[in-house]
């Protein structure tokens, strides 16, 4: 059956101790008497049911390299990873912490710098961040929010604890694979979800609009809310038209607003509707090409203007990214204990700064082993794993290492978890996984229960991007007993 | 509602019902040349050119540099890519707008249309198309008729709705002109003009015959498809409809008009009103059909200078007085 044959290789595995493909940890039993019944024609039936309807229900994403965007489901794997209780409450009270310190940060880099002048962050790693924006130094945001919506990725080292990989505080995508997926998995295995006593993910959608509310200028409280997406060819295309519709707020492209003195309208049939807040899914260089990037037809020309004069609010604001570059990254556990006066709950990955000269050595020499990545690239672009690559990727990557060194950091290959995913030919195998939990910060922070699990579905590969070949899964948190949500 | 979501609605509107008149083009058409003599069916190809003249894209498929891979012209109507107004490529089109408004239209539509698309693009589209055409072009005719009651069915009536039945009666009202054309471009005397097929392209046997009875003539039956007030294809009914539509939209009763599209939809209903098919004798029934045609183009033109065009130009130019004007009759509009 499914898993006769499962071997966990020495890897930390999510769903087996050590004994193998018979002896599930104790928060997967039902799943493994659920999954190891089903015969094969079953089973095949379940995942071209789930990929069929991804397909139809047009929950796909475009792919960048062609031209033609093509559009391609995000691979799904029907077996879902369980999360108990216990070890979830470890992980949610991490997030709220990091995000914690993170706004401080934010805050903190865009007024006095206080962190730099007590000398714990070097004021050159701010400065030569790409996403660092002085020019909106003593901007003062409602409510001191810059990261609303934050999606962490963790990852699970060979003992089995969470590390952080990376913060994206800048247009984190992929929820809406999480409200699918699961939307997917409650039609498909009705009863044993319902068994499970699974924390539901369906009010994101409310949150995510509570938290815009939030930041509505001048206190407004009824304010216009709206997506700003780069349009219909951007890969992520479908989450934004999902959560706007969810959210039952206006889907707008750049040609749909207009900033006249100060005030950001949108275009209707019936004239010009004043907007309040924008959740842009667009990097700060596309947004206003009077200011930033002055080739991009997706912005709003005066879009910054009215959000300096504060009468409209973006999330995330602009000038966020400086938090979640990857070597600010590594100062994230001192800007915990030196805001919060805490001990970071979640670890980072051990990070190497190639602008240290220390660092730098120990990177040129242990290269073969290191992973190495471009300080602002994200979705698995910009890197190499170390002991995968090629001599020549290796020589490259060094000499641009010596030639940019702020722009590069190392990490140790971490053995990624593993999952068991069903593959071609009908059986179980483990598979690397990581996980990209959503953070929203408003009146409080909240996090989504579980977050998207994604897999590296090639064997022995630890690229879990969908844009490289991964897929997803289900992310099942248990509730700790009945009644509680 | 934001323009370009109405623009959206707009066109996949009138894609989705262009898909269905060109499956009914090709079906009259193909009905046509099954009753033709034997000696006839030698030059089979030139029966097909008036179709490209009354869908105005003899030049496109003249431009195919290829001569010897252009597709024939049927398969240019159905399944071509390089034909823009291909049945394919309108349903492409159809459900790219309807992608970028997908927050706005319901899954019940999207999974129509979705699904019909990605049946267009595989293989199976074309091996039925070879296999049975007929059978094809039906499926597309009641796909659209599908679609259109779906619509009805799952989304509120109020503006972006409007916008759809603009969309669709604008082009059916215009296909119809051009399906009532093709006996004639067909070239008289090659036999008797199919005057029955046409009715049946347009859903109208049964009409006619409730009407006027078993024997099919052309003055009957341009009447039927132009001047009837209560068939849903005649011309005169959906330049109704539009009216409708588009009176609802700008919140002005009916009779009157706001907008320039209001005003040339008023004209052309009155001057059909007002007429027979003495008038479309007196003219000839291509010139008869050309002049409307001429007139929904304009329409068209100035639905989208009204709605689209002009609040972009008007934000691009707007000073503070202007703003506050425009806020002003927006407002009132909207009373």
């Amino acid at each position: 059956m499914l898993f006769d044959s499962y071997k966990t290789d020495g890897f930390f595995d999510e769903m087996f101790g050590n004994g193998g493909g018979d002896a599930p940890r104790d928060h997967y039993g039902q799943i493994w008497d659920r999954f190891s019944v089903m015969n094969d024609e079953e089973l095949q039936g379940k995942k071209g049911a789930l990929d069929r309807s991804f397909l139809v229900n047009g929950i796909t994403f475009t792919v960048y390299s062609d031209n033609a965007g093509t559009e391609r489901i995000f691979p799904f794997d029907p077996i879902p990873r369980i999360i108990p209780p216990s070890e979830w409450e470890t992980v949610e009270t991490g997030l709220i912490q990091r995000i914690t310190a993170l706004n401080l940060f934010l805050y903190d880099v865009y007024h006095e710098a206080k962190i730099v002048k007590d000398g714990i962050v070097p004021m050159d790693i701010i400065e030569s961040a790409e996403h660092y924006r002085p020019e909106f130094k003593g901007l003062n945001l409602p409510n001191d929010v810059y990261i609303h919506i934050c999606g962490t990725d963790l990852v699970r080292d060979d003992k089995g604890d969470y590390l952080v990989l990376e913060d994206n505080g800048r247009c984190p995508s992929g929820v809406s694979y999480v409200l699918e997926n699961r939307a997917a998995m409650k039609r498909t295995f009705p009863r044993l979800y319902g068994n499970m006593n699974v924390r539901p993910v369906d009010d994101y959608p409310l949150q995510l609009l509570q938290t815009m509310r939030y930041v509505a200028p001048h206190g407004k409280t009824d304010p216009v809310c709206v997506v700003l997406t780069p349009g219909v060819y951007n890969s992520a295309y479908f989450e934004h038209t999902f959560l706007a519709r969810q959210m039952g707020i206006e889907l707008v492209e750049g040609r749909d607003l207009v900033a006249v003195d100060g005030h950001v309208y949108m275009r209707t049939t019936k004239g010009l509707v004043h907007v309040d807040v924008i959740y842009r899914r667009l990097d700060d260089d596309f947004l206003d090409p009077t200011v930033f990037r002055k080739d991009s037809m997706l912005g709003v020309p005066g879009i910054v203007e009215a959000y300096r004069r504060g009468n409209v609010a973006l999330c995330n604001a602009i000038g966020a990214g400086v938090a979640d570059d990857k070597v600010t990254y590594a100062y994230v556990p001192d800007m915990i204990r030196y805001y919060l006066d805490q001990d970071p709950i979640l670890n980072n990955v051990p990070t190497y700064l190639a602008w240290r000269e220390e660092d730098r050595k120990y990177i040129l020499e242990n290269m073969e082993s290191l992973v190495v990545k471009a300080a602002n690239e994200s979705g698995g672009y910009g890197m190499i794993i170390g002991p995968k690559a090629t001599k020549e990727e290796i020589a490259t990557f060094r000499e641009r290492v010596k030639a940019t060194p702020r722009n590069y950091i190392a990490q140790p290959v971490v053995s990624l978890s593993r999952h068991p995913t069903v593959c071609e030919n009908g059986k179980a195998e483990g598979r690397h996984v990581d996980l990209r939990p959503f953070v929203l910060y408003g009146d409080r922070v909240r996090v989504l229960p579980g977050g998207l699990t994604r897999v590296a579905l090639r064997k022995g590969s630890l690229v879990v991007n969908s844009s490289q070949g991964g897929g997803s899964k289900d992310t099942w948190v248990l509730r700790s007993s009945l009644g509680e949500s | 509602m934001l323009s370009r979501v109405a623009d959206s609605l707009y066109w996949m509107s009138r894609y989705i019902e262009r898909a269905g008149n060109i499956a009914r083009l090709v079906e009259v058409n193909m009905e046509v040349l099954l009753d033709l003599s034997l000696e006839q069916q030698g030059s089979r190809e030139s029966y097909w050119y008036p179709l490209l003249d009354a869908t105005a894209l003899t030049e496109k498929y003249q431009a195919l540099e290829d001569e010897s891979k252009r597709p024939e012209v049927p398969e240019f109507l159905t399944l071509s890519l390089e034909n823009p107004d291909s049945i394919r490529s309108c349903i492409a089109q159809a459900r790219e707008n309807a992608r970028m408004v997908r927050d706005q239209i319901s899954d019940e539509m999207w999974l129509e249309l979705n699904s019909l698309h990605l049946f267009l693009s595989s293989p199976a589209a074309a091996a039925l198309w070879h296999r049975d055409p007929e059978d094809f072009c039906t499926q597309i005719i009641r796909f659209s008729l599908l679609f259109q009651g779906i619509t009805d069915a799952t989304i509120p009536h109020d503006e972006g709705w409007q916008f759809i039945r603009t969309g669709r009666f604008l082009e059916r009202a215009d296909k119809t002109t051009r399906i009532l054309d093709i006996p004639h471009r067909l070239q008289s005397g090659r036999g008797p003009l199919p005057w029955a097929t046409v009715l049946s392209s347009c859903s109208a046997r049964a009409a006619y015959r409730q009407l006027y009875g078993g024997e099919v003539t052309e003055r009957l039956a341009t009447n039927l498809l132009i001047f009837s007030d209560v068939f849903p294809r005649s011309v005169r009914f959906c330049l109704r409809m539009v009216d409708e539509a588009l009176h609802a939209i700008s919140g002005t009763p009916r009779g009157q008009y706001s907008i320039e599209a209001e005003r040339l939809t008023g004209s052309a209903l009155a001057s059909l009103d007002f007429a027979g098919p003495d008038e479309v004798e007196m003219m000839g029934l291509p010139a008869y059909a050309d002049q409307l045609q001429t007139k929904f183009n304009d329409i068209g033109q100035q639905v989208f200078a009204t709605y689209v065009l002009l609040p972009s130009e008007v934000a691009l130019q707007i000073t503070e007085q202007q703003r506050l004007v425009y806020a002003y009759t927006s407002q009132s509009q909207q009373q």
